[in-house]
């Protein structure tokens, strides 16, 4: 196999101590083409792409053999082997740019790092050490930081900042740079715009897709997320439990879907094109109408679906609040945000990470006192500090499933406390744990042993053990697979309905908020700046910041939405 | 405004779909993170072992020991500073013609009860001003966590041989006092633990269903703590262990001719040609205890934290 180019593996098995991660699997990536490695966690995509740069776990080994350009590796191989290959010829870029760069280096310095490794290596010294205390390379690797960051558009004063002092979005342009410096012939990118807001995904993505053609590398993406791999990758594989379902051109597979659970994965992935389609009619209350149904709906009710209008608030709703403003330190979450949310309606509020959405959540529960503004529960004004003071009317679900649920209790201690809180009788867990479709086994288990999808269950149930009139999710989906994010979406829409629930749901992604939502309010900084219904605000943004994200979501769709019609239902 | 909803309402009594995994396949492969496939079954050490049938036999001898051997600190001066391994002597005796053997099982219960007794009681101070400083923070954290900087800012053996040295205190009062300094590490220690607890959603779950404070305190916090403490518990077993052993040997809390490892240290040292065994048998006993108890303590920390929280 000498003499081709790009990235061959072949054989490739992971084996941990419970057994076989991945099964034997076979790749071919040539020089300038991506291939996206997609699958649910758990199903061996990461430990694909680790096995590749021999950066397992312990305990955890890989077989099989693969070759960059020609020159093969035996796996297992042993450190020296490694050493040749990784950071060289092959490069990982990780998911999380908070945790990837190093938070005591500038910026410019852990570029340079990678750069002086290059240089050593070319020269055939074993230790980068070596070249920094040449002082003839010294200037050219400082032109060739500021080289790299333009090539990522980042400015030059970012070389001397520390990563603390950039955003999600530029800390990972300069991973890449850094991952880019070492001038690889093969980039692995593990999940490398998961961390980030919506609106800068596709944007780094793209950054990353042309300085591979321009460098005319092999990429392997991994990733959950097909609204963003689809138009941009060549190829796709399929992974489930470690093995490949289904592979094949890109418009291939994700247009036309030969594996049932590739066909899943694609229905389950939320896309803002369902305010379109059928699946709002479904979820939403827009009525089978659809769309247009909707908004006579909404005129009907009095909720005048316009844009930026405040004329869509009553104090007449459930929960109805006013002026909401929050300070932290010096900075403004919140600046005066009205919401209002009628019972057996679920209202969406949408921003990127630091739009104070979450504060606002915070503050509607009684979490945090606001420094101004009420909040008004079925015409009563609340308290604004009152932590744990109203149990019954109120109640939220988090966002991560991990430390939701408190380790040391089962289930049953969980769900019975919440019982007792609100009066009513133990019997009752039965009918809670059916509540959100769990088996009377769930109820000696504990959360360590429950899924992320189960965990987000219980801590469902137990919100709804005290009856509450409102129920406040903060992105409580975000951290799940994406089936079983449709799951949990079904749930909450399910359970509108049928316990006339007020949701409050709080997002950062468009497709969830088409699914379940009837109003949406997005928020940047700490203000709203736009409000109305779904159906209105995703098809005719009025504020630029709305018509930039929903832009943003549409183009991760859009390969979809163009072949979607009779492309994947057969 | 309740319309048709997509879903029939509870017309899915189908089996659990949390999991995409949680099928019958799912038995290949992990299901967790992938990362956390470090060491499942703790295996245990040899150390580990042999700390554990130390301390079986210690407990033995601190139950049963001044029972079998109740006579002990009997003196009979004709068979004075007798060599170990004589015959009915195995560590032979001191210059009272006691047996160091007896009295070192007779002196367990003096050598391990009192330390057991400081470790609780200071953490049950820790417990309770850890927990309340950790989940109240504000002017409440302020003034507990100045009082356990003040005791902590106390030198623990100079303070016990004043005390016991003026006041002539008994056992029981130097193990009380040694509670009390022994307890702002405990303080910290847990404090430490509830602030990093206190945020977490599961707790302001609780919160949001009005739960009394004493019960997301007590019932909901500390068992997520419990490894901290049961570790730092067993840590200052061992350090109390050399305190008091420390303060019997300088005369104080220890009423002299009883039974005890700090007291056969101070009386052998003059024994060291005679009966060498008077002085080392009860120096190397005190010393093995305590790294025994280190042992377990660290090996009880690992498990409890691999098991419970993560």
């Amino acid at each position: 196999m000498s003499g081709v180019r790009g990235l061959v593996v072949e054989k490739l098995a992971v084996t941990g101590p419970a057994g076989a991660i991945v099964h034997p699997v076979d790749v071919v990536v040539p020089p300038g083409r991506t291939l996206a490695v997609i699958g649910e966690s758990g199903s061996g995509k990461t430990m694909t792409a680790r096995a590749l740069t021999g950066l397992l776990p312990s305990g955890v080994t890989a077989t099989g053999r693969f070759s960059v350009d020609g020159d093969a590796l035996e796996l297992p191989a042993d450190p020296s082997a490694w050493r040749r290959v990784r950071g060289r010829r092959i490069v990982l870029l990780m998911q999380d740019p908070f945790t990837s760069l190093s938070p005591v280096h500038r910026c410019g310095d852990q570029i340079a790092l990678t750069i002086r490794a290059r240089i050593a290596f070319e020269r055939g010294a074993d230790r980068a050490a070596a070249v920094r205390r040449d002082r003839t390379v010294r200037g050219a690797v400082q032109a060739e930081v500021l080289q790299r960051l333009a090539e990522v558009n980042l400015p030059a004063e970012v070389a001397r900042a520390y990563p603390s002092a950039l955003s999600g979005g530029m800390r990972q342009r300069v991973a890449i740079a850094a991952a880019l410096a070492a001038r690889p012939r093969v980039l692995i990118a593990d999940e490398p715009t998961t961390a980030l807001d919506a609106s800068n995904q596709g944007e780094v993505l793209d950054l990353l897709l042309s300085l591979q053609r321009a460098y005319d590398m092999s990429l392997i993406l991994v990733s959950h997320d097909l609204g963003l791999v689809s138009g941009r990758a060549d190829e796709v594989l399929v992974m489930r439990h470690g093995e490949v379902v289904e592979r094949g051109r890109a418009d291939h597979v994700l247009v036309r879907p030969q594996h049932e659970y590739t066909r899943k994965l694609l229905e389950a992935n939320p896309s803002i094109n369902d305010v379109m389609g059928s699946t709002a009619a479904s979820t939403g209350q827009v009525g089978p109408t659809g769309q247009a149904g909707a908004t006579a709906e909404f005129a009907a009710a009095g909720a005048v679906p316009l844009a930026s209008t405040d004329d869509s608030f009553g104090p007449e709703s459930l929960l109805f609040a006013e002026g909401i403003a929050k300070r932290y330190g010096t900075t403004q979450a919140l600046a005066g945000v009205d919401v209002d949310v009628r019972a057996g309606e679920v209202v969406a509020v949408v921003g990127e990470s630091g739009s104070g959405k979450s504060t606002l959540a915070r503050c509607l529960a009684g979490l945090d006192a606001p420094d101004a503004g009420s909040v008004r529960l079925g015409g009563e004004t609340l308290p604004p500090r009152r932590r744990g003071r109203t149990p019954d009317q109120m109640q939220i679900v988090f966002q991560d499933p991990y430390s939701t649920l408190n380790p040391v209790f089962t289930v049953e201690q969980t769900l019975r406390e919440a019982l007792r809180v609100a009066g009513r009788p133990a019997e009752d867990l039965t009918e809670l744990l059916e509540m959100v479709d769990l088996g009377p086994e769930f109820a000696g288990r504990r959360p360590s042993q429950l899924s992320g999808g189960q965990r987000q269950r219980v801590a469902i149930a137990r919100a709804l053990a005290p009856r509450p009139r409102v129920l406040i999710c903060d992105e409580s989906v975000s951290a799940l697979d994406v089936s079983v994010q449709a799951q949990i979406l079904e749930l909450i829409v399910r359970l509108r309905d049928e316990l006339q629930l007020a949701v409050l749901f709080i997002t950062h992604d468009l497709g969830v908020v088409a699914r379940v939502a009837g109003r949406v309010l997005v928020l940047r900084r700490g203000e709203a700046v736009e409000r109305g219904t779904t159906a209105d605000v995703l098809t005719r943004p009025q504020h630029p910041y709305t018509q930039l994200l929903v832009a943003a979501a549409r183009d991760d769709s859009i390969a979809r939405q163009n072949h979607d019609p009779a492309g994947s239902l057969p | 405004m309740s319309g048709q909803p997509g879903a029939p309402p509870g017309s899915l009594p189908g089996p659990p779909q949390g999991s995409p995994h949680s099928g019958p396949s799912a038995t290949v492969g992990p299901r967790t993170t992938q990362l956390r496939l470090l060491p499942r079954g703790p295996k245990p050490a040899w150390s580990v072992v042999a700390s554990f049938v130390l301390l079986g036999l210690v407990a033995l001898a601190a139950i049963f020991g001044s029972v079998v051997f109740a006579d002990a600190t009997k003196q009979s001066i004709l068979d004075s500073l007798l060599p170990p391994f004589t015959a009915g002597h195995l560590l032979g005796t001191d210059e009272l013609g006691r047996d160091v053997f007896a009295l070192l099982v007779a002196g367990t219960a003096s050598a391990v009860v009192g330390p057991l007794v400081i470790a609780l009681g200071s953490m049950t101070i820790g417990i309770v001003l850890g927990t309340l400083a950790g989940y109240h923070r504000g002017w409440l954290d302020m003034i507990i966590s100045r009082f356990s900087d003040v005791l902590l800012a106390l030198p623990v053996m100079l303070l016990a041989i004043v005390v016991a040295g003026i006041f002539d205190a008994g056992y029981w009062m130097t193990v009380a006092l040694l509670v009390l300094l022994f307890s702002p590490s405990d303080i910290r220690i847990v404090r430490a633990g509830v602030l990093e607890q206190a945020p977490r959603p599961y707790v302001e779950a609780a919160q949001m269903l009005s739960l009394s404070r004493w019960r997301i305190m007590f019932v909901h916090v500390v068992p997520n703590v419990w490894p901290l403490i049961v570790t730092n518990v067993l840590l200052n077993t061992s350090f109390a262990l050399v305190t008091l052993s420390s303060l019997s040997f300088l005369g104080l809390g220890v009423a002299p001719g009883t039974a005890d490892w700090g007291r056969q240290i101070a009386d052998g040292r003059g024994l060291m040609a005679d009966n060498p065994a008077a002085l080392i048998a009860p120096a190397v006993l005190i010393v093995l205890v305590s790294m025994a108890i280190n042992v377990v303590g660290d090996w009880f920390g690992e498990r409890l934290e691999r098991k419970g929280i993560r």
